[in-house]
């Protein structure tokens, strides 16, 4: 049967089906996107620390303005040289359609790898560095002496796996463990389900003991009830015995038959004190502390949250300490004495740029400038390259933050802040459109070649409405690049 | 939709001027963005006025807005009607009985 009305019009609206289906679907869309668009709104006149503003790499995304737009017109002249029959032409167009959504998409996942490999750690008094972490973020135990396994009875939500859960932190070879039973081997899941097995075994049996003990103790009162009320009563608590199926939780202690080291990941833990460590299965291991310091590759340091923002605490001896300070205190005097001169009647702190740019300092070398020498990339925050693993030698200097002056710190996901969380929503809906857009382009180019031939007309729709869902997505874009990159 | 052969091939023409125009606007706004104005709201106003006007050169002639059939029109006004509403909607935030204190009574 012949779908109707796809290549002439329809008498009542004037239109062919899929022309007014695309339009109705445009219209959902608006709606989709006004929302988290509205959500943005809320988001931005909500929040309580200063706003994201070019934080993102400017040109990245101008590059993929350039490239959205150029692909808008190249889907739409795709569209005239079918209805024109140059074929060779509407080839090559949707290829460079598809060409620049492919490129669209590349640069965004660069993008996003940055954002996920760049961290932002907040201080006590509200000093906010941001950086890399050139070896992860660990806390390490030495002389661990003991696992203590909470295996559970009933109704608990977290289960004890210290072999998913702690043996993958330990450092070095895992050595073997004295189980309860005295026997010494190894922690691998087939001794751990045996262990677990036992202890589970002997909770029931546990269990079974204390309920025939209330039975006992119940049967007796039974018997012994004269009134009305006190066999009521003993009959409860009968009832209450014949129920009883809550089985105990049971502690079992393993000994490393040599001391563990251990170096735990922050997904890996609840929390720690100095001298054990819980991890997110439950498993507390005994031992002591010796490092929880993070190592930062310091590339900014937003004092936008201090009182002072020279006394900020990323300023302390143990940490960029004097000279950097002088070097911050110097690009923030310089900003603000050339945004006098700029803006005499002006209010300084109503500036969000001038405050982002005296307060919030970006840190482009190893060692602070000479004084008098050139003053902070006003758009530095992404202007390099992230130092890699390798060579991370030049680019920034290196503190190690000490435990108790960290208050908050995350890479640059949706956890970080709300603009973050609102970038990614956007961006990643956006982007998943333009891959569904591309798909279907494709799908025109590669597998409709004989519709092309025989019934053009048919394929010049197809590719107009494919083509009006490719503007609607250009559209979006429009909007985003300036919420999100500029202002 | 023109099915006139004549007038696509001279829309063709057109297509490249708004996509050019387009790009010139880009830059525009990266570049506007740069500049103080008295206040970052202002910025934010003109940057949105310029996405809106890019935004509605794009319906307009890449989506052949401006001659359609009326029946996409009266689809459309629905979803103008109802995005503005869905825009609106936060305004009433500013009125939460919790922690309103009235519009004349702020402390800023």
């Amino acid at each position: 049967m012949d779908i109707p009305y796809t290549v002439t019009s329809r008498p009542d609206t004037g239109l062919y089906n899929a022309k007014i289906g695309i339009w109705l679907f445009l219209a959902s869309e608006v709606m989709l996107f006004g929302g988290l668009f509205s959500a943005y709104i809320f988001l931005r006149v909500g929040a309580d620390y200063p706003w994201p503003v070019w934080d993102l790499d400017v040109t990245l995304g101008f590059w993929n303005t350039v490239f959205l737009i150029a692909s808008s017109v190249t889907v739409v002249m795709a569209w005239a040289s079918i209805k024109l029959r140059k074929y060779t032409q509407y080839k090559l167009c949707m290829l460079a359609t598809i060409a620049c959504a492919a490129i669209f998409m590349v640069n965004k996942s660069i993008e996003y790898s940055k954002k996920f490999q760049h961290y932002s750690v907040k201080l006590t008094d509200g000093t906010i560095l941001t950086g890399h972490l050139p070896h992860g973020y660990q806390v390490k135990f030495e002389n661990v002496d003991a696992l203590e396994i909470a295996i559970i009875g009933s109704n608990k939500a977290v289960d004890a796996d210290p072999v998913d859960h702690v043996l993958t932190s330990v450092v070095g070879d895992v050595p073997k463990f004295k189980f309860p039973s005295g026997v010494e081997q190894e922690l691998n899941a087939a001794t751990f389900g045996e262990l677990r097995k036992t202890a589970r075994a002997e909770a029931y049996a546990k269990m079974q003991a204390e309920r025939k003990k209330m039975i006992e103790s119940a049967e007796k009162a039974v018997a012994a009830a004269t009134t009305d009320f006190t066999k009521y009563e003993a009959a409860r608590k009968l009832t209450i015995a014949k129920n009883y199926h809550s089985i105990p939780d049971t502690k079992v202690k393993l000994i490393p038959a040599s001391p563990l080291k251990i170096a735990a990941k922050p997904s890996q833990f609840f929390g720690y004190t100095a001298t054990s460590i819980t991890f997110v299965d439950g498993t507390t291991a005994t031992g002591k502390l010796v490092d929880d310091k993070m190592t930062l590759e310091v590339d900014g340091v937003d004092t936008r949250a201090v009182a002072q923002s020279d006394k900020s605490l990323a300023f302390d001896h143990r940490y960029l300490g004097e000279a950097w300070q002088k070097a911050f205190v110097a690009n923030r005097d310089h900003h603000i004495a050339d945004f006098e001169k700029k803006y005499p009647t002006r209010d300084k702190a109503k500036s969000a740029t001038l405050q982002k740019e005296s307060l919030f300092y970006k840190l482009n070398s190893a060692t602070p400038p000479a004084e008098g020498a050139a003053h902070g990339d006003k758009h530095g925050a992404e202007a390099h390259a992230p130092a890699d693993a390798h060579g991370h030698e030049a680019h920034h200097p290196t503190v190690v933050i000490e435990k108790k002056d960290i208050t908050f710190f995350s890479n640059f996901t949706p956890k970080l802040n709300t603009y973050y969380a609102i970038y990614f929503t956007l961006t990643g809906l956006h982007g998943l459109h333009v891959v569904a857009g591309a798909g279907v382009l494709a799908y025109f180019l590669f597998f409709n070649g004989r519709m092309l031939r025989e019934d053009p007309e048919h394929l010049a729709n197809r590719v107009e409405v494919g083509g009006l869902f490719w503007h609607f997505v250009d559209l979006v874009w429009i909007f985003l690049f300036p919420l999100l990159y500029l202002l | 939709m023109s099915d006139n052969i004549e007038e696509i091939q001279k829309s063709v023409r057109k297509y490249i001027i708004i996509g050019v125009a387009l790009l010139a606007l880009s830059g525009f706004t990266v570049w506007l963005s740069t500049v103080e104005l008295p206040t970052h709201g202002l910025n934010i106003l003109v940057g949105m006025i310029v996405a809106t006007f890019k935004a509605s050169l794009v319906a307009l002639i890449f989506m052949h807005l401006n001659h359609e059939r009326p029946v996409i029109y009266k689809v459309l006004a629905f979803t103008v009607v109802l995005a503005l509403v869905l825009f609106v909607l936060f305004v009433l935030s500013a009125r939460d009985p919790l922690v309103f204190e009235g519009f004349y009574n702020r402390n800023e």
